[in-house]
């Protein structure tokens, strides 16, 4: 970490924009209209870095990159296009073919030198992120950056707005580019031939917990925070996990379990007895497209969670209701015009742990590390937990208040969680 | 049922065209008309004679072997001196254009974002540009070279080298393949790239590149506009006067990269909208091997220069803005101008290609209009009787709309210019190439067909050339449209909106 902030400079520069369109122009006239779930998870953005080694990388030039990513925007034009609104307010995406921005970038150390930084979130800074306005009609959705390290590894920085897609939809969309780098024909079907119905809500309540209404940001989608939110990230193996809890629970819920009752500890004044969780919808992943396809669920508990024991927790947690049907509906309310946000509006567990970030190979081989994380989360923070290089490893990042996060390191420390902590 | 009454004024608009026909019929084919009563006359009276009576009239003249001897070595002399003095014909054998490939392509609303993040502090500039692009006649498929792809553009010296070999090499190695030649047979090869002039000569790029002879005969012109292509024929076709048994390859193009106007005047702005990449490579040959196989034949090639008026010289003038940024500065009178350049060029090529008919209705309306009377209408030679096919340089909208009007074409004789427009943008002096490519893609072309191809450039400059046919071009053909030809013609509205 040292390294990074001598004298202020960063060891990322020299970067050069431009952008990247489609091979063949599309239709004119062709619009994408957004769901519900879309337009509720404007505010929020993924940021997900791939990171390759020079082995790998060493003779892919910036032509070699952009090249495969024109062919694949012809069969995804709405990525590419550009937000207007309806006369009543309601955003849609006009398919002008205007393009993604691309970022070229050097860095100033090895990949190994990098990846040898254990807190992963530096990875933040190989992403070139812009949030989506002040004009709709001149912001890009999706940033690439292409970082060349010093031993000639690669890192691609993807920032991507949620409002088109989950993360599953990210990595298939990275995938499809690694599988076109490779000279594979690709087929990517259009969102509405996929109809989603959405499951029944389980629960009578009309108002979902798990979203938040926040006042209009206009033309601007960022969703602002009462506190400067930071970023922390930490590995951990799926076997010191399990050990936690011998039961065959699933090791996401385990680790969202004990990590609840770590961050509940810290904000003794106020201990979180609702917390979002956001998982794969199963069915969705029959037939990957780009589309919002995740399960928003709420667990709310009447006990004290740092009391509590681990077993309780993950029953409570077992007994999710689904609100992701309520979500969309109250997206669509006043024809799409409401703000809010998600992620953060309670404390956020993200599934990410079966996304397959390591299928995008680059000359048949997967990338050496992977970073995700989602950005513009609110107050109460989130969890984001996602595989890692090795198997039986998952990631884990955790965005807070920046006067929380010490505390709760301390205490994921005190739990075992994080082994060493500089 | 009895026929429709026609009405009267379609019935008189008939008579008058039957009328004209009749007229045109008559003067264009005066010499027939006049030769065959009296080639009948004669045939009459001989056979009036009688085969002695014939046999004593050529007795009286007292041939002798002398007198047929000087007058058969009279007719050899003139024949001869008069095949040596003809000008060799000059064969277009084949040519290619470069097609560029899609990663260099720039959707509008990409170039109007670009140019709102590269003018930010310039609004109206910006808003300029767009209502330029709304009414440019351009598609979304034209395109830029990667250097100009960046925000802020990135022109450097290796990056317009890069875009000289990237457009000429590609277009070469297919006039290569589609032709046979080799580059070691290449006797005479002129390049044109107006903007981008740099030591070594992309002439001698060329030859470095495709290791040609050390006595080829190159040329590179820089600086002649957008109707350099057509100079540069000129040039081949004295040169293959000179040379016989030769060919020629000439190369066409013009290098975007370090043109592109980094300021904000708005003057200066308008290339930036219309400018797109491209190139041709032309083989032209005086080989009568290459007679059976060559696609075109050049009929003649007029010049017309008119900078010797200020007005005309000052109209497309490259200079500095006050903030030392360099660019092209059109202006407002360029329509007018280029108008001028044109009635010169007519006036030269018009009694070299029109029939008879219209040149004598020229001739009478010019006296008339001196004589008696100046408010008598010009009358208008029509060329459509000259040409079949017209190949328009596609500089922008305005320059193909002034020429249907002035020359009263008709939408088709003017779409393959207007669909160059659309697909590959203002490629200045390779332009005429695709849209000639655009006419034979659609299987217009026909053996015998006249083609005019018509090009404006600074200085002020109308430089025409007068192609016909040597075979008809069958379809499919390869070349820049072969993969899109089917969707063309598009119908191009008034303003896009963007």
């Amino acid at each position: 970490m040292d390294r990074l902030q001598e004298e202020g400079s960063s060891p990322i520069h020299s970067f050069r924009l431009s952008t990247v369109s489609a091979s063949r122009p599309t239709e004119t006239g062709m619009t994408h209209e957004p769901t519900g779930l879309d337009l509720a998870m404007k505010l929020h953005y993924l940021k997900v870095v791939y990171i390759y080694s020079a082995e790998t990388a060493r003779d892919l030039t910036v032509m070699h990159v952009k090249g495969p990513l024109f062919p694949l925007f012809e069969h995804i034009p709405w990525i590419i296009g550009r937000w207007r609104r309806h006369d009543s307010g309601r955003p849609f995406i006009k398919c002008n073919d205007c393009g993604t921005r691309f970022v070229e970038s050097q860095c100033d150390l090895t990949v190994e030198e990098w990846l040898r930084i254990p807190d992963r979130s530096v990875d933040e800074s190989l992403v070139y992120h812009q949030p989506v306005g002040p004009e709709l009609a001149y912001s890009p959705l999706i940033y690439i950056q292409m970082t060349r390290f010093k031993c000639g590894g690669l890192a691609f920085g993807v920032s991507w707005a949620h409002i088109m897609g989950d993360p599953f939809s990210l990595s298939h969309f990275f995938n499809l580019w690694s599988r076109t780098l490779a000279g594979e024909e690709i087929y990517c079907p259009k969102p509405s031939n996929l109809r989603r119905g959405f499951p029944n809500p389980t629960s009578t309540d009309k108002e979902p917990r798990s979203i938040k209404r926040v006042d209009p940001v206009g033309d601007l989608w960022v969703a602002s925070n009462n506190s400067k939110m930071t970023t922390y990230s930490f590995n951990v193996k799926v076997n010191d996990i399990k050990s936690h809890l011998p039961a065959n629970k699933n090791e996401f819920e385990i680790l969202t379990g004990i990590i609840w009752k770590t961050i509940a500890k810290a904000r003794v004044t106020c201990e979180p007895v609702a917390i979002t969780i956001i998982r794969p919808d199963p069915n969705g992943l029959k037939h990957r497209a780009v589309r919002n396809a995740q399960m928003i669920s709420s667990v709310h508990v009447d006990f004290s969670v740092v009391h509590a024991n681990l077993d309780e927790i993950l029953k409570a947690i077992g007994e999710a209701t689904d609100e992701t049907f309520l979500i969309n509906e109250l997206g669509e309310r006043d024809d799409g015009v409401l703000d809010f946000i998600v992620y953060g509006a309670k404390l956020t567990f993200v599934d990410m742990s079966e996304v397959d970030f390591y299928e995008a190979k680059v000359r048949e081989a997967p990338p050496i590390s992977v970073y995700c994380n989602v950005h513009g989360t609110g107050d109460d923070g989130e969890v984001v937990v996602f595989p890692a290089a090795e198997e039986k490893e998952r990631v884990v990042t955790v965005t807070l208040p920046e006067d929380e996060m010490e505390k709760v390191k301390g205490e994921l420390n005190k739990c075992g969680l994080i082994k060493a902590l500089k | 049922m009895s026929s429709p009454k026609m009405p009267d004024h379609l019935s008189s608009s008939v008579k008058h065209k039957y009328v004209r026909l009749g007229y045109q019929y008559l003067v264009n084919n005066f010499l027939t008309l006049l030769l065959i009563p009296i080639m009948a006359y004669t045939a009459l009276e001989l056979f009036r004679m009688g085969p002695e009576e014939i046999f004593n009239h050529l007795n009286s003249l007292h041939f002798n072997l002398l007198h047929i001897l000087c007058s058969s070595f009279l007719v050899i002399f003139v024949s001869t001196v008069y095949f040596m003095s003809k000008p060799r014909t000059v064969y277009l054998v084949d040519y290619s254009c470069f097609k560029p490939p899609v990663t260099c392509r720039v959707p509008f609303a990409t170039f109007m974002e670009h140019s709102r993040l590269n003018l930010i502090d310039t609004p109206k500039s910006v808003e300029f540009q767009m209502r330029i692009l709304e009414r440019s006649g351009l598609g979304e498929e034209t395109c830029l070279p990667p250097a100009i792809h960046y925000i802020p553009p990135t022109p450097t010296m290796d990056a317009a080298r890069s875009e000289a070999e990237l457009v000429i090499f590609t277009a070469m190695d297919d006039l290569f393949k589609k032709t046979g030649l080799k580059p070691k047979d290449i006797d005479i090869l002129i390049v044109n790239c107006s903007l981008f002039s740099p030591t070594p000569s992309l002439s001698a790029m060329i030859i470095n590149k495709y290791k040609l002879r050390s006595n080829i005969k190159s040329l590179n012109l820089s600086g002649m506009g957008c109707s350099a292509s057509l100079i540069s024929v000129d040039v081949a076709r004295d040169l293959l006067q000179v040379h016989p048994n030769s060919n020629a390859v000439i190369v066409s193009t013009e290098i975007i990269t370090p043109n592109y106007y980094q300021g904000k005047e708005r003057a200066m702005l308008l290339p930036n909208c219309l400018f797109r990449m491209g190139a041709a490579a032309i083989l032209l040959s005086n080989r009568r091997s290459d007679r059976w196989r060559a696609k075109y034949k050049l009929c003649h090639l007029v010049r017309t220069h008119r900078g010797a008026e200020d007005k005309s010289y000052y109209c497309v003038y490259q200079q500095e803005d006050d903030e030392s940024h360099v660019g092209i500065n059109l202006n407002k009178d360029l329509m007018a101008i280029a108008g001028e350049a044109l009635k010169s060029n007519i006036t030269t090529i018009g009694p070299l290609v029109l029939p008879a008919s219209e040149q004598l209705l020229f001739l009478t309306s010019l006296i008339g209009r001196k004589i008696f009377n100046a408010k008598w209408k010009p009358y208008i030679p029509d060329f459509k009787m000259a040409f079949e096919h017209f190949c328009i340089h596609a500089g922008g909208r305005a320059v193909i709309d002034e020429l249907q009007k002035s020359l009263q074409l008709s939408a088709e004789h003017v779409e393959a210019s207007r669909m160059t427009l659309h697909r590959f943008g203002n490629t200045s002096s390779s332009s005429l190439w695709y849209e000639l490519s655009y006419i034979e893609a659609k299987g217009k072309m026909k053996k015998g067909d006249r083609v005019w191809q018509i090009a404006f450039g600074s200085g002020f400059k109308c430089n025409s050339a007068v192609w016909k046919s040597n075979r008809t071009i069958k379809t499919p053909t390869e070349g820049p449209w072969s993969d899109c030809i089917d969707r063309y013609p598009v119908f191009i509205p008034e303003v896009v909106k963007l």
